[in-house]
């Protein structure tokens, strides 16, 4: 175990490393003057005294190795500079995001999970029935259906119409209802048929003829055997999804008004805010092999032949 | 196993997925909203950018003004005209030199009086912080006169500085408010900062020692809505009681429901066409001419801007009492300069001269979506005439721009963002400055704008501003397409958020909530 997590500190170095120098160099190669952006934000042409006063004050006007150098220290140091945009320490601005960001990907993991588990385990038990033909189309919908559209079909029914939950921001539990549902339905539809694919070619197994055999109820047989088995493909899913809303969803926040990672990154990207969009980079890097980590950990639990192995 | 086993397992959690839905819906009273009890009204705005900091003296000024907190020494009224604000008047000494008396019995919101030396801290602050005061202000230095009155002199003659002291960049704020961490910025407006959340809500209350009418409302809370569609909805499910830039497409939506008003305002902006003066095609005047004459302005704001527009004649909108240029009689046809200039129609309907076609690129942008709609229009029509246009959309129209790989580009400015011609002409237009994107370089012109920047008589500079629109027009650095409108829609119940073409007045004390 603890080579194993050793392992995992010395790759999570790595990707910081190779991922930090990649977006250096990207953002150094894309267009977009900050300085520029900054000035003209309302549309009013800055004079070019501005422009070359604005470069000098926030280091731009330096050598990029130079300001290489100084970015590679920061990155592993934890000082990730200031946002040109709001002259704040970038690492506090990230962290200030992480509760809105982790609130909603975790009401969204709930929200999948529950329709993954109802619709896969319901579907696998009726394989034949309507219920099954509902979650098909479920499926079908849930990977088609753009979340822009459904967050825009749920705030218009929910809030315009009949006006039960609010349209948007965060406060109490029910801003967090339909930003939640957006972000979970459409993957948990998805997901359901795996686990019912997984569920309905672990019945016909030997073992669990064995279990009937020996006298186990049904619901015993469901649960720890059954179920148990078929959750794995579904844990490295989950996972991986759970990482990605972490990074911030960045069309569930700016259709909810959600102040999270995923809307703060979009708007350091439109004014090249250089700090913050390197910081970012830094913080999703660690969240991915973190969570990763994580499932790895989550995996050995369930099935006891990894731990042996 | 058996079925009944299943069906229990199922019922089960389906039922616990039910009640968290249940308990989620359900819990609680939404607190948006506005409350509306006669000694507590207040108001939930919406409005599409937060500012990232509360700094008054940074890139964020615009969204202190909007907030209805900050003031400035002068103000421009419906007509953009300067008025007292802070400074209740002023007089110029000589060319450089201007006295300003202050209001008295003003305090800033944290209980600190205003006067001449808090106001001279300010400015000498808002200098220091951004270029954009010091390119507009022009200032040398400041003094205190006495405890309201204030002394400012300019390095150059500065004609606007009365219409430039209008400008965000210069809120007057008890600097002292703006150091360290603790607590918001105090500033002179009606309401003062209760509380900031970057992305999500500024809330204002009202200042009970305000110096001028004291609010209506107790409180406003704007709600930071980037998306449009999110703002439209928003306003109809009854979570905000106004919003402001309301997408065009979905005005008529508004109209037909009663419990709104949507209400427009003629704003500062202009879109334009520009031509790349560097480009071999376009640096001839009668083929600037030829593609100008091809720009069907009525339909694009009949079309595009669904009425919430006006035809461009110029740099300055109508509103503006120097933006109302003479619209010359233009019977003359494409074909005409096209002639003229040696070009002829192939068989396929394409100007051409000497095996050469008139094939243009025309750059757009994301960031504005109706520029890249009119620049479709504009093809089409151009297309019709006998020119070729090549569309290309880029990310960064001002970095495409310094490249020289482009003839024409849909472009769009605030060009009288203080009511003033001054500072625009000079960005926009002197021949060395590094924002005249078009790269148009004229003596005659040069000498014009610096005639203006000398000009202190308000009807001279307007005429000069009109002299010099004219020498464009003529010459034709870019066409000017249309004028767009600020559209915005409140609860009928709202009273007194009206229109104005300065997006930053919006928010005042004689807001008020009438159920």
């Amino acid at each position: 175990m603890i080579r194993f997590c050793l392992e995992r500190f010395a790759q999570l170095v790595m990707v910081i490393f190779f991922v930090s120098t990649l977006t250096f160099l990207l953002l150094r190669a894309a267009p977009g003057d900050p300085a520029y952006l900054l000035l003209a934000a309302h549309d009013v042409p800055p004079s070019e005294e501005a422009l070359v006063a604005l470069r000098e004050e926030l280091g731009l006007t330096e050598n990029v190795w130079k300001q290489y150098g100084q970015w590679i220290t920061d990155a592993f140091t934890g000082q990730w500079g200031t946002s040109y945009v709001s002259k704040k320490p970038v690492a506090e601005e990230l962290a200030g995001r992480i509760p809105a960001t982790f609130e909603l990907a975790a009401a969204g993991l709930i929200v999948m999970v529950m329709v993954t588990f109802a619709l896969g385990i319901s579907t696998s038990i009726y394989s034949k029935g309507w219920l099954n033909r509902i979650g098909k189309i479920m499926a079908l919908f849930g990977s088609s259906i753009p979340s822009f559209w459904l967050g825009f079909l749920l705030i218009y029914f929910f809030s315009v119409r009949y006006g039960w939950l609010p349209s948007m921001g965060r406060g109490t539990l029910q801003h967090l209802v339909l930003p939640a549902v957006t972000l979970g339905l459409g993957l948990g539809t998805v997901y359901a048929r795996v686990l019912r694919t997984s569920m309905l070619g672990i019945l016909n197994q030997q073992f669990v003829t064995a279990a009937k055999a020996r006298g186990f109820s049904g619901r015993r047989i469901l649960v720890f055997q059954v179920f148990k088995h078929a959750l794995l493909p579904i844990v490295t899913m989950l996972g991986t999804s759970f990482a990605f809303m972490l990074c911030g969803s960045i069309i569930v926040e700016s259709i909810f008004s959600w102040p999270g990672l995923g809307r703060y990154i979009v708007e350091a990207i439109h004014m090249r805010d250089y700090p913050v969009i390197q910081g970012y980079v830094i913080l999703t890097s660690f969240l991915f092999v973190f969570v990763h980590f994580a499932v790895d950990v989550i995996y050995a639990l369930f099935d006891p032949r990894l731990r042996v192995r | 196993m058996k079925k009944n086993t299943h069906r229990e397992f199922t019922v089960v959690l389906w039922a616990v997925i039910a009640g968290f839905l249940l308990l989620t819906g359900c819990t609680g009273e939404s607190e948006e909203g506005s409350a509306h009890t006669a000694a507590d009204k207040k108001a939930v705005l919406a409005f599409p950018w937060s500012p990232a900091s509360l700094d008054p003296h940074g890139s964020d000024s615009w969204e202190m003004m909007r907030s209805g907190t900050a003031e400035t020494l002068v103000k421009l009224n419906e007509e953009l005209t300067p008025v007292p604000w802070l400074a209740k008047e002023w007089k110029q000494e000589n060319e450089n030199t201007w006295i300003f008396q202050l209001e008295e019995g003003v305090t800033f919101h944290n209980g600190n009086a205003m006067d001449a030396a808090s106001v001279k801290k300010s400015l000498l602050r808002s200098l220091k912080q951004g270029q954009t005061a010091k390119d507009l202000l022009q200032i040398e230095s400041i003094e205190v006169l006495s405890e309201n009155e204030l002394k400012i002199v300019t390095a150059k003659p500065n004609a606007a500085l009365i219409a430039h002291l209008a400008d965000p960049s210069t809120i007057i704020a008890d600097v002292a408010s703006l150091e360290g961490e603790a607590g918001y910025p105090a500033f002179t407006g009606a309401f003062q900062i209760k509380q900031f959340t970057r992305d999500e809500s500024l809330v204002a209350e009202r200042y009970k020692d305000y110096w001028g009418t004291p609010a209506l409302l107790s409180e406003i809370t704007i709600k930071f809505i980037p998306e449009g569609t999110t703002r439209l909805m928003a306003l109809q499910s009854g979570d905000v009681d106004a919003a402001t830039d309301i997408p065009i497409d979905n005005i008529a939506v508004l109209e037909k429901d009663e419990r709104f008003r949507v209400l427009t305002a003629p704003s500062l902006r202009t879109h334009m066409m520009l031509f790349n003066l560097n480009s071999p095609l376009v640096n001839n005047q009668n083929l600037r001419k030829a593609i100008d004459l091809s720009i069907p302005r009525a339909e694009i704001v009949d079309s595009i801007m669904a009425g919430y527009g006006t035809e461009a004649g110029g740099p300055f909108p109508e509103v503006l009492p120097f933006g109302k240029v003479e619209k010359k009689n233009q019977a003359e046809s494409v074909g005409k300069w096209m002639e003229e200039e040696g070009w002829q129609l192939n068989a396929d309907g394409i100007w051409e001269k000497q095996g050469r076609l008139f094939e243009v690129t025309m750059l757009t942008f994301p960031q504005r979506p109706e520029l890249t709609v009119m620049a479709e229009i504009i093809q089409n029509e151009l297309l019709e005439k006998g020119i070729k246009a090549e569309i290309r959309q880029v990310e960064n129209i001002d970095e495409a721009l310094a490249n020289d790989e482009w003839d024409l580009s849909m472009y769009s400015m605030l060009t009288a963002h203080t009511g003033d011609p001054q500072y625009f002409l000079n960005i926009f237009y002197q021949s060395d400055s590094a924002s005249n994107v078009s790269h148009y370089a004229s003596s005659s012109l040069d000498r014009l704008i610096d005639q203006l920047n000398q000009t202190v008589d308000s009807a001279k500079r307007n005429q000069l501003a009109l002299q010099i629109q004219e020498v464009i027009n003529t010459d034709l650095p870019q066409s000017f397409i249309v004028y767009p409108e600020t559209v915005f829609a409140a609860r009928k119940a709202v009273k007194g958020f009206t229109p104005h073409p300065i997006e930053y007045y919006y928010i005042h004390s004689q807001i008020d909530v009438n159920e």
